[in-house]
């Protein structure tokens, strides 16, 4: 392991908010560095001379520093190895912990030496849209061959393998005013709002507060614009109506005022505690949004303008104040405006002198007047025209420009180890636009700023296009103010301090360098996805002429960092070639979010297991420790099969069902929907619900009922009982048991109020068990030897309330499996004291349990329908339900019922099947032909939905729905699963193969 | 998230809210002929209006009353939201 | 018309890209026109140029109130699939399957069709046996589609949630092979361009404000830039159709909902396939830019806003995790929505209307991507003969009252239950 000399960059002062006392180690490329702590890991490497970090998307150039912060769009590293591994991390947005591992990404082998670099020397092949233009020949070899070469190519970092080790949590909160930035016009506006009583958050994407003040030389009262922020931060941490959160980002702004916030919780934490989680996710519903989100500096396009080294010039004077950091100490700095000279007058702090290129005339601004003041010499009408340094920049080709800017009239070489350049200021609009404003063009600065908004969100200060302190600090103070009043009847209004800061000119509108004299170097709008001046050009050459085509055309603002150095300088050279004013191009949407956010973040919580929650009857224990395989159904989880032994899963099913035939088995049917019906309209209800008759079913009484959508479609079934003259209990099947409940209450409320009734979901309050079998009566009449249940005392589909020891319990006579059935009701919490009692007295009778697979065999046998049937597109003819379809009454979904198709003599209905060998089992999902050799298309008449091995005739057994089935009756024909590669001759038969006529329920 | 005002238990965020589309619909009343195309109407056909739209919110996860909202497509907007027997208060 | 080649762009690379002619032209709006095709997203380009190529109307004018490709043939996920259930739907968008598989070399313009598969896992054996009665519809009618185990599927996405801890094991799949992606935004402009080189006139920035009905029949259309007479107006208007339709009295069974989608910042290849999460609302796949492309589902209540909510992004992303749990630590870079035109059985609408000369292609709820080509097609056929195609004869407006819904999901008339 190698030790670099560090820190060899560093500034001489120290007013930075490092702590040199605590040096951390971490790694780059394999290699150890140390920083300080307050160290970004982009100020670390800075400091020890690191500019080169990664590789841009396209040509894979080499690539470097940006920015300082959420604007970066080069230096993307791959952070952390093995699990925590993450790509596509901003170096700018990285806290410095000890131990810290990163790595440069889309570069191999590596970042100094690339192999990708082929796709820049070639790029005069790879203007904007190449690929729409070529790899079409031979037609298979775009998948195949060029495709994979392409994705090989793109993509950025590596996305980890496994699950994430880190936690992530949601938080949900409320206040009145929500201040999204800390900048002088972010803590003007919470701090008056606060002081007026309103509940307010302020919330700092960065770990420190301040904004610009941390990096402007201003005075704000008599203070400097430094402690003015950390005084106001003190002021409202200690007001108990506000929450300050650091390293929190608003990301997204929704309707209704609801914003969405990540908090960077422990990331800046070396060892954090086992339960902190790594982020967190905030949703914020505001009463009212003061955006003061500030400014976001614009680069200028010239010859090479990407090299490691070159970069902004407010990020160069972030590095020194902040991070007491230099870019590096052979500096030129270019700019079209005033504030670059506030980076020049660090660097003279700093005993560095550095090359001032203006592409102005003249400026008398007191920032440059200074400058001037310390004897340097400002190059006005000049600019950058190419560079030179292959891994880092080495040297510039600056250039006098004519009178009209549009070309170099001299040029000179000058060597440098950085360039700091300014092309003016961008406002942070995208919150604002997120929230629906609609942005105008303000022409004095060349940008968009908020103007009619939407939803309730105020922006202020430089987010408004106000780049004045004075500005920041009125609009902050009189917004916070005015909005807080909505809240509070305090009116308690806070003064705006007085603050100074220098004069400044205004800025030239140029973005973009004029080509240097006989050479075509990149000059590059959009750095990460490497979109250059040529391409907007070709783009436009080409018609691609709305700002959204061009946008799409050349993937300009299309990277990581959306756009927020390149949009505006694409704007206004679409405006410039167009010949059309900036208003009429237009801009492109701001979407959210407004940095890239982690998805674990957004997720929160639900990953694994606890992806949705998981329902268990009360009965499940005994399942688990009875050696069930369970089965999903829904969000519940029930016993499939218990297997014995050596037992396959046909096996068990076999033995489960063949034993519910021959002695009587049970079966946990606590999932089933339950709804608790009262009222003296309740049977009128039922009556218009089902489409069967339910006026006249008698107290102490089920029927069983089929409900059907307004399309006619079947909805659910189920069997529902008389409780007293005023109460029915109805069931649904599992899977529809919410949307029963929400259509009735539908009906109930919204279509005829006038009906006294009231619905209640009982699934939870009820567990049951199914008892079927023939022995089920004498097994029952064993465990409840005061009630008859014989056929006169407790005939079929009849019920009857008893006891259970002291518990009170209800015995339907209703049966699933075509068997003489009875199902058992307890009140949940018994459900399993209920479960063992009947183990326990059926042992007797050769009881066992019955699990989803021999319940399903059952009732295919029967010719049952159930959910595979039931699937929303059958209508009751379809399934065999004809019987259940009264006549005389209306019910909802009956008028769609005549519809012609519906009627029609060829309608597919239920039928069963036998494969002719009385082997062969027929797959659920098989479709029946007539001619399995037919060639494609081969038409389908019908599809299988069940299937089951029969154990009443030990042969395989399935139930299809099939066109005119009825008239299919006795023909052979071919279930065929071509996924399987199977045809089975079947022979068409009756759905109802077991006890066709009924008898067993009656026995 | 949109906040939607159930009448009965006031401001809530949207996911306690199921949506129950068109509140403009009047199911054809029960036992009376009504003919094919009215009928075709109800079931399948709708407004579907730019703008102001009468809509249903059902507030499962909640106080599990229907209601009637007022809401704006374009913007999602909520104008107004009443109980089933009321009419928009706007 | 330039041809687009490999020796195409070598040579005008040589000449620094400054001889390029433009992909289409910009003309005004002409008098009048044989066809107007109302909506100049993709299945407007396409039918402009079907109408020219196939049958030989070239005084073809596309209406587009924006910039062309700017709605649903521009925002939507890029997934190609004929892997349905029912015959009206297979038949049709397998000869959309088939156009795309020589889409590029036809149109000269490289939509990047790349047949990676498309998976829709299945996580118990209901789900399976459902997919099977799918998959076996689909090879009866000469589509592919195989049945995938848990085993192969680990080969193919091993760093989905195999572990013991899932909450739905995935059971195994279907896939159809041929299923895809394209690039969006090149399936629109490759069809501008050809349809542009053979005469058809693109207007953009033209909103058409009225139409000109008389005894029936349609004579033209009001424009923002003027009126323009015509005897065939074809809507292709996706989620506006029941703006343009109010002018035209007519009530449709469609509503307009907002579907969102999100993009994960580019990663290096890892997800060969297109997956749908059988458990949750979730599919993704990895675009060549590297980018996960996800989507799940509907926001669930009528909007015309291109903009949706964070709790379905939350919701979808939650089932992501769910089959995918190495993604939480990528970022989602990007979400958008685009208005979809629901309609009420979750089949397209391809008919003639009550209106002589008003043709009308809609109801492609969040599927209406992969029928470009061949909704373009028989669209083009439907107009130029005054008749529907056998392909389209399905997709008609009387279903809603004969019966003959066609209803794959089977949740009837709410779009917004997914």
């Amino acid at each position: 392991m190698r030790i670099s000399m560090s820190n060899q960059f560093r500034t001489t002062n120290s007013n930075g908010l490092i702590n040199k006392n605590k040096i951390l180690n971490f790694t780059f490329n394999g290699q150890t560095f140390q920083g300080y702590e307050g160290d970004t890991l982009a100020s670390a490497l800075i400091a020890n001379g690191v500019h080169l970090v990664g590789r841009s998307f396209k040509y894979h150039r080499p690539r470097g520093f940006l920015g300082v912060g959420v604007e970066e769009p080069n230096a993307m590293v791959q952070l952390h190895e093995g699990d925590r591994s993450e790509p596509n991390i901003m170096a700018t947005e990285v806290e410095l912990v000890e131990g810290l591992v990163a790595n440069s990404q889309n570069c191999w082998p590596s970042v100094k030496f690339d192999i990708g670099e082929i796709n820049n020397l070639l790029n005069r092949f790879f203007p904007a849209g190449f690929y729409y233009k070529t790899f079409m020949w031979p037609k298979s070899f775009w998948y195949k061959i060029y495709e994979p070469v392409i994705r090989k190519a793109a993509g950025m970092g590596i996305a980890p393998l496994n699950p994430d080790p880190d936690r992530y949590e949601h938080n949900y909160e409320h206040c009145d005013v929500l201040v999204v930035g800390s900048g002088p016009s972010g803590l003007a506006s919470a701090l008056a709002a606060a002081k007026n009583g309103a509940r307010v958050i302020l919330a700092e994407d960065k770990a420190h507060f301040g904004g610009s003040l941390l990096n402007d030389d201003v005075t704000i009262g008599n203070m400097s614009g430094r402690e003015w922020a950390s005084d106001v931060i003190s002021q409202l941490k200690n007001l108990p109506n506000v929450v300050v959160k650091n390293r929190s980002q608003v990301f997204g702004y929704y309707d209704h005022n609801m914003t969405v916030m990540f908090e960077r919780v422990s990331d800046h934490i070396e060892k954090p505690s086992q339960y902190t989680p790594r982020q967190r996710l905030h949703y914020i519903r505001a009463g009212e949004v003061i955006v003061s989100t500030g400014s976001i500096e614009r680069p200028i396009s010239f010859g090479n303008n990407d090299r490691p080294g070159i970069l902004l010039a407010s990020a160069a004077r972030e590095y020194m104040k902040v991070y007491e950091t230099l870019v590096g100490k052979k500096p030129i700095i270019f700019t079209n405006n005033d504030t670059a000279y506030s980076t020049a007058l660090e660097f003279l702090k700093n005993d560095i002198t550095p090359i001032i290129l203006d592409t102005r005339d003249n400026s008398d601004g007191e920032l440059v007047k200074e400058v001037q003041n310390q004897g340097i010499q400002i190059r006005f009408n000049s600019g950058i025209a190419n560079t030179k340094g292959h891994l880092k920049i080495k040297s510039a080709t600056i250039g006098k420009l004519d009178s009209d800017k549009e070309n170099f009239i001299s040029y000179e070489e000058v060597e440098c180890d950085c360039i700091c350049m300014s092309g003016g200021w961008t406002p942070t609009v995208h919150l604002s636009s997120q929230a629906g404003n609609k942005l105008k063009f303000k022409e004095e600065i060349d940008a968009y700023v908020p103007d009619q908004k939407r939803q309730k969100e105020t922006a202020v200060g430089a987010a408004n296009g106000s780049y004045t302190l004075d500005q920041s600090l009125a609009e902050g103070f009189q917004v916070g103010f005015e909005l807080s009043n909505k809240f509070t009847s305090n009116n308690s209004k806070t003064d705006t301090p007085m603050s100074k800061e220098p004069s400044q000119e205004s800025h030239e509108k140029l973005w973009c360098m004029p080509l240097p004299n006989g050479k075509k170097p990149k000059r590059f709008i959009d750095f990460q996805n490497d979109v250059a001046v040529s391409d907007v050009e070709l783009a436009l050459r080409e018609g691609f002429r709305s700002i959204e085509h061009v946008k799409r055309y050349t993937t300009l603002g299309m990277a990581g960092d959306q756009g927020k150095t390149s949009n505006l300088n694409g704007l206004q050279y679409v405006s410039k070639i167009e010949k059309k004013i900036v208003p009429e191009v237009g801009h492109t949407t701001f979407r959210p979010p407004y940095t890239p956010v982690t998805i674990g973040t957004i997720v929160g919580r639900e990953v694994g297991n606890h992806y949705l929650p998981t329902r268990k009857s009360p009965i499940h224990k005994w399942h688990e420790e009875n050696n069930a395989v369970f089965v999903a159904a829904g969000l519940w989880v029930r016993p499939r099969y218990y297997p014995r032994g050596n037992e396959t899963m046909n096996d068990a099913v076999n033995r489960e069902a063949a034993n519910v035939r021959k002695n009587v088995g049970i079966c946990d049917v606590t999932t089933l929907g339950k709804i608790d019906i009262k009222g003296p309209d309740a049977p009128e209800f039922l009556n218009r619900i089902y489409t069967n008759a339910w006026l006249k079913l008698p107290v102490g009484k089920a029927r069983y009922g089929v409900m059907l959508r307004e399309d006619g479609m079947v909805m659910d079934d189920g069997t529902t009982s008389r409780i007293s003259e005023n109460h029915f209990h109805m069931t649904t099947t599992t899977a529809q048991a919410a949307n029963v409940l929400s259509h009735l209450e539908y009906y109930l409320q919204v279509v005829w109020p006038e009906l006294d009734v009231n619905v209640l979901s009982t699934t939870e309050q009820f567990a049951g068990v199914a008892v079927a079998g023939p022995k089920s009566r004498e097994l029952l009449t064993k465990m409840f030897p005061s009630i008859d249940l014989s056929n006169e005392g407790l005939p079929f589909m009849g019920l009857i309330d008893t006891k259970l020891g002291d518990i009170p319990a209800r015995i339907y006579r209703i049966s699933f499996s075509g068997e003489l059935a009875y199902e058992v009701n307890v009140e949940s919490d018994y459900g399993l004291h209920l479960w063992k009692k009947i183990m326990e007295a059926g042992s007797d009778f050769g009881v066992q349990p019955y699990g989803t697979e021999a319940l399903s065999t059952l009732r295919i046998e029967m010719g049952h329908v159930a959910g595979p049937e039931l699937d929303g597109r059958t209508i009751p003819f379809d399934v065999g339900l004809n019987g259940m379809v009264s006549q005389k009454k209306d019910f909802i979904g009956k008028r769609s019922l005549s519809k012609e198709a519906f009627v029609a003599e060829d309608r597919q209905t239920i039928v069963g099947l036998v494969p002719v060998d009385k082997k062969s089992k027929i797959p659920e999902g098989s479709h029946i032909v007539e001619n399995d050799k037919a060639p494609t298309p081969n038409p389908k008449l019908g599809h299988v939905s069940s299937s089951c091995w029969s154990v009443e005739y030990n042969n395989p057994f399935s139930i299809a729905i099939m066109k005119d089935g009825k008239k299919q009756i006795g023909k052979t024909l071919f279930a065929v699963s071509p996924l399987k590669d199977i045809s089975i001759p079947v022979e068409v038969v009756s759905s109802h193969y077991v006890d066709p006529k009924g008898e067993r329920v009656r026995s | 998230m949109l906040e939607i005002r159930c009448p009965y238990c006031g401001k809530r965020s949207q996911n306690e809210f199921s949506y129950g589309g068109d509140g403009n619909i009047k199911r054809p009343t029960l036992g009376e002929e009504i003919n094919t195309k009215d009928w075709d109407d109800f079931v399948y056909f709708r407004d579907n209006p730019r703008g102001k739209h009468t809509e249903l919110w059902h507030h499962t996860s909640g106080c599990r009353q229907w209601f009637k909202a007022s809401r704006d497509t374009a913007t999602h907007e909520i104008f107004a939201t009443c109980k089933m027997n009321e009419d928009f208060n706007e | 018309m330039q041809k687009y080649s490999i020796f195409s762009l070598v040579k005008n690379a040589l000449s620094n890209h400054k001889d390029w002619e433009v992909a289409w032209k910009d003309p005004e709006p002409k008098k009048e026109y044989d066809v107007v095709i109302v909506g100049g997203g993709g299945h407007g380009l396409a039918t402009a140029y079907y109408l020219a190529k196939e049958h030989g109307i070239t005084n073809v004018a596309i209406l587009e109130k924006g910039w062309i490709g700017g709605g649903n043939v521009g925002r939507n996920t890029t997934i190609l699939r004929s892997n349905y259930m029912f015959d009206s739907n297979s038949h049709f968008y397998e000869f959309g399957m088939k156009q795309w598989e020589t889409l590029s070399q036809e149109l000269n313009y490289n939509v990047m069709y790349s047949p990676r598969g498309i998976i829709n896992l299945a996580h118990s054996d209901a789900q399976m046996n459902a997919y099977a009665r799918r998959g076996n519809s689909m090879r009866l009618n000469g589509i592919d589609a195989v049945l995938l185990g848990r085993d192969e599927l680990k080969k193919m996405i091993p760093f989905a949630d195999f572990s013991d801890t899932c909450r739905f094991p995935i059971h195994g799949g279907l896939m159809q092979p041929r299923g895809g992606t394209a690039r969006h935004d090149a399936v629109a402009w490759g069809y501008a361009r050809q349809a542009d080189s053979m005469g058809v006139d693109i207007i953009q920035n033209c909103e058409v404000t009225g139409f000109d009905v008389t005894d029936g029949k349609v004579s033209g259309v009001q424009t923002s830039r003027g009126s323009i007479k015509t005897k065939k107006v074809g809507l292709c208007v996706a989620g506006s159709t029941t703006l343009l339709a109010d002018m035209l009295n007519m009530r449709l069974p469609i509503e307009a909902h907002v579907l969102q989608a999100c993009v994960s910042e580019p990663v290096k290849p890892l997800l060969d396939h297109v997956v749908t999460f059988g458990a949750g609302h979730f599919y993704c796949s990895q675009s060549d830019k590297g980018e996960m492309v996800m989507g799940g589902d509907l926001d669930g209540y009528n909007s015309y806003a291109q903009r949706g909510n964070m709790p379905m992004i939350q919701h979808v992303l939650t089932g992501g995790l769910a089959v995918f749990p190495n993604f939480s630590r990528l970022k989602m870079l990007r979400t958008w929505g685009g208005i979809m035109d629901m309609s009420m059985d979750g089949s397209p609408i391809i008919d003639k209307t009550h209106i002589d000369g008003v043709y009308l292609n809609c109801g492609w709820c969040y599927g209406g991507f992969k029928a470009t080509p061949c909704s373009g097609w028989v669209f083009a056929h439907t107009i130029a003969k005054n008749e529907v195609h056998e392909l389209n004869a399905d997709f008609n407006l009387e279903r809603f009252h004969s019966g003959k819904i066609i209803d794959e999901k089977g949740v009837g008339p709410k779009p917004w239950i997914g």
